[in-house]
């Protein structure tokens, strides 16, 4: 490649890469406030394992990302199936309300549920919540199972039925293992975006429930805690890890 | 699958999109038209006053700025991506592998981690200033903090992959041959790019720019992390007014606006593509 | 393989519940950001055993915004300022407090009770008491040039200047420039305190009350509006960082204790008040966050130094020359009007 392209290549993850570097290199820093490199500590990240109300907002944000990501998975990736198998009233209309869904910016949803959710009385707190982040995940779970389904050829279904396979042998040893890339791959997804959701869970939760996102804007807004530099660089490299195991899922799958 | 688990998956997954996707939807129209209270919510009575005051206020003005933040951090970002995603696109498949990887990562990370590391760098005694100080390029720190560029950069530096990937998707299916054959034929480099790849990644472009251009128009934090709470955004106010101000009318009208805007353009989109699929078609 | 996954969610999920699902002894904290140090919260919980949850808000409306929309229930404790205190009580967000049960109370001063905003302290005790005043990076701009709020208005700070995202402190400058009071209901003096402020906004930089020493330290700010608290403890990273009694008058406010309509752990709540008051507490508040205390008890506790230290305890001549915050009632929406035209209109 010439040398132009590469200093270009170079340039682009630079501006990528620099803030979270900083970030990461400033947690293990001695220097409070991260201005120059005053040896190499961890006592930040002992300093965020002791910040009782970051660790239960780490905690809650973990439960609602696991749970919105799991019934997300499930609901979008059944629905999704029925989209793309069957023909029924109605279908057309949920594919528009699953790309309206997906096209609104965040914070129209936002205010739209927490008006839903003060009307009829649902107290904002992990169920407002969960019943959020699911639905914001929805679309992406079915847009990702239904790209997947995409070249899939409906007769082999009819075909191992004729085989005198049962309904739930088909699902089991048909469908559920073509899915099985595109299923995680929603799950990841929908877990990161109700991880990093910060737009929505400042509307639809309240104090007895306390979210990560939440809990970083008010820290963030003062200032520098190391200890959120810790607990992002924590963060970084997990999500490095989910990405190369899903990844390397989909890799093995192609194979 | 049985019919009667048919059912029920159907019976579930529209139920849930009409109570908490529809419903809410329709729920903030109904808001828009209802009258303003200083001490509740709203007030249950049929109103345009809201819609008023969008026309002849300020709001508009916030309203063309923050479509203005958006349409230059959405052309910024393709500005940087085309050549990125062309240089890509054209590497051999492991080197295109690691580069999606290191694409994604930062996707994946907390987004408000990422806009306050932004500004470690661009503060007035941040690394950027440091490094061109050091470097003798400027004489006095810039002071880029609590601006428009500031919001700005925050906003590529969140959005970058949202434009990336579309647009990846769309060029790898790009055949290069064409560029050699246009080559051949005696076309310049302009001539290529604007009537052979501009044409065929159009789909590409048109959808990295609606990925971050929608969500761009509601990241009220960026703006409040970086804008210092004067370069506010359409989400800000609707954020003001739900959460500070109580003015759920008026924040509903916003909402309301900003939709109809956002429905224009994908119906702009659709027609685009619907005229190149019949120009293929014709051609 | 897909067993083992399974069985490591299911722990991983057991693992997260209790923490969410336990009820134990808690009491529900709101409050402004930065206003009671970590180590006071967990010496209440180690005494207790009363688990403190704390949330922070940076402004009333929001404070109050937030209490609407949870239509009182949530919190156990808030933080309102003075006019805050009597508009919630007003609206009958608020309960009775149990003077019985704040044994601490009799340690107050008694300057600082039955105030206008709530007689006999029915629905509040104050918790601190500060002034708005002018913070000055005295390595970039000579501090005998700042004497009054008018010397905001120097074009030499253009771009440069911080107000605090309050929409009654900011309109205090401009009343107080003008000779009104800052307590204000007249339409017309806001107008006008509308129209001078409008002139000060291209040497504004940035609206932040979040913490607002956070962007002098980072040398974006270089003069501006500030708390005296947030002055103090800029000053102990940077002595460059300087505080000034403007000459037409701080701005001076107190915060206080109230008990939302809706709380739930009442009596966690009283308890929660009372350790606040008690004076090595409140010593250990002044010195960390550098406001006023109303505790009179625990100023012989405090260091000399910091007890005669202008910053935290202004001169009686610098206490009247500035004005006490009060309800504005009716006129607040005139207020939020311009607020909202004076933020966005430029």
């Amino acid at each position: 490649m010439k040398p132009f392209r590469i200093i270009y290549l170079a340039i682009v993850f630079l501006y990528l890469y620099i803030p979270l570097a900083v970030m990461v290199a400033n947690s293990f820093n001695v220097n409070k406030y991260g201005m120059r490199w005053d040896g190499f500590t961890l006592q930040w990240f002992s300093a965020m394992l002791q910040n009782h109300s970051l660790m239960e907002a780490t905690r809650n944000s973990l439960l609602v990302a696991i749970s919105s990501a799991t019934v997300a998975t499930v609901l979008g990736g059944l629905g999704a199936t029925c989209i793309y198998l069957y023909r029924f009233r109605g279908r057309k209309v949920m594919q528009v309300t699953l790309l309206t869904i997906m096209m609104i910016p965040d914070i129209i949803l936002a205010i739209g549920l927490l008006v839903l959710f003060v009307i009829t009385g649902v107290s904002l707190g992990f169920w407002s919540l969960l019943l959020a982040h699911v639905t914001f995940c929805l679309p992406f779970v079915t847009v990702t199972v239904l790209a997947r389904l995409q070249g899939f050829d409906p007769n082999l279904i009819d075909a191992a039925k004729d085989l005198g396979a049962s309904e739930s042998q088909t699902t089991r040893h048909i469908v559920i293992p073509l899915l099985k890339p595109a299923l995680l791959a929603s799950w990841l997804l929908s877990f990161t975006l109700s991880l990093d959701d910060v737009i929505v869970s400042s509307f639809v939760t309240g104090p007895s429930f306390d979210v990560l996102p939440l809990k970083l804007f008010s820290m963030v807004k003062v200032g520098v805690k190391p200890e959120v530099n810790a607990l992002s660089t924590l963060f970084v490299g997990i999500s490095v890890v989910l990405i190369l195991i899903c990844h390397y899922l989909t890799k093995e799958n192609k194979r | 699958m049985k019919p009667s688990s048919r059912i029920t998956i159907i019976t579930l997954l529209g139920f849930w999109l009409t109570i908490f996707g529809g419903l809410p939807l329709l729920l903030l129209l109904v808001t828009s038209f209802l009258g303003q209270h200083p001490e509740k919510f709203f007030e249950l009575n049929f109103s345009l006053e809201s819609y008023r005051q969008l026309l002849d206020s300020s709001y508009l003005d916030i309203l063309l700025r923050s479509i203005k933040q958006a349409v230059i951090t959405t052309l910024l970002c393709l500005v940087i991506s085309y050549p990125f995603v062309w240089l890509t696109a054209r590497m051999n498949k492991r080197n295109r592998n690691i580069v999606l990887i290191l694409v994604m990562i930062p996707f994946w990370t907390n987004s408000l981690i990422r806009t306050y590391a932004v500004r470690i760098i661009i503060g007035t005694n941040g690394l950027l200033n440091k490094m061109l100080l050091g470097l003798g390029l400027i004489d006095s720190p810039l002071r880029l903090m609590y601006s428009e560029t500031a919001v700005v950069i925050g906003l590529i530096y969140l959005m970058l992959p949202f434009m990336i990937l579309p647009l990846y998707a769309n060029l790898e299916k790009f055949d290069y041959r064409l560029v050699e054959a246009a080559r051949d034929l005696g076309a310049g480099n302009t001539q290529i790019f604007l009537r052979i790849a501009l044409p065929l990644t159009l789909p590409g472009i048109i959808g990295g720019s609606i990925m971050v251009f929608v969500p761009t128009m509601g990241l009220f934090y960026v703006a409040s992390l970086l804008g210092g709470g004067k370069n506010l955004l359409v989400g800000n106010l609707i954020h003001q007014n739900f959460l500070v101000s109580q003015n759920w009318p008026l924040g509903a009208a916003m909402s309301t606006a900003l939709i109809l805007m956002l429905l224009s353009m994908l119906l702009a989109y659709t027609f685009i593509l619907r005229k190149m699929k019949s120009r293929e078609v014709a051609g | 393989m897909k067993k083992l996954f399974i069985r490591f969610t299911v722990t991983v999920f057991a693992m997260l519940i209790p923490a969410a699902a336990v009820c134990s002894d808690k009491v529900f904290v709101y409050n402004w950001t930065e206003y009671i140090p970590d180590a006071v919260l967990q010496q209440f919980t180690e005494e207790t055993g009363i688990k403190v949850i704390y949330t922070t808000y940076e402004s009333n409306e929001a404070m109050y915004a937030k209490l609407k929309l949870m239509d009182g229930t949530g919190y156990d404790v808030v933080f309102p300022s003075t006019y805050y205190v009597n508009k919630m009580a007003k609206e009958g967000l608020l309960q009775v407090v149990d003077h019985e049960l704040i044994p601490n109370i009799n340690g107050l001063d008694a300057l600082l009770l039955d105030k206008d905003y709530d007689p006999d302290n029915t629905y509040s005790i104050p918790y601190m008491w500060g002034s708005t005043g002018i913070a000055v990076n005295s390595e970039l701009i000579p501090i005998e040039k700042v004497t009054s709020w008018k010397d905001l208005w120097n074009e030499e700070y253009r771009g440069q200047l911080l107000l605090h995202d309050d929409l009654r402190e900011v309109f205090h400058i401009a009343l107080s420039i003008k000779g009104y009071s800052s307590n204000t209901r007249n339409p017309k003096e806001i107008e006008e305190a509308y129209l001078l402020l409008k002139e000060l906004m291209p040497n504004v930089l940035l609206f932040n009350s979040d913490s607002p020493r956070m962007p002098y330290l980072a040398g974006e700010a270089t003069i501006g509006m500030i708390w005296n608290g947030e002055a103090y403890m800029a000053q102990e990273e940077n002595p460059a960082i300087a505080y000034v009694y403007p000459t037409e008058g701080a701005n001076f406010w107190v915060d206080s204790f109230v008990i939302p309509k809706g709380a739930k752990n009442i009596e966690n709540a009283h308890k929660f008040i009372n350790f606040m008051l008690r004076p090595d507490i409140a010593q250990a508040c002044v010195e960390s966050v550098g406001y006023a205390t109303p505790v009179l008890t625990a100023l012989p506790l405090l260091d000399e130094q910091l007890r005669n230290n202008p910053i935290l305890f202004p001169s009686r001549a610098a206490i009247e020359a500035g004005e006490f915050q009060t309800d504005v009632g009716e006129a607040l929406p005139v207020y939020q009007k311009f607020w909202e035209k004076l933020r966005s209109g430029n």
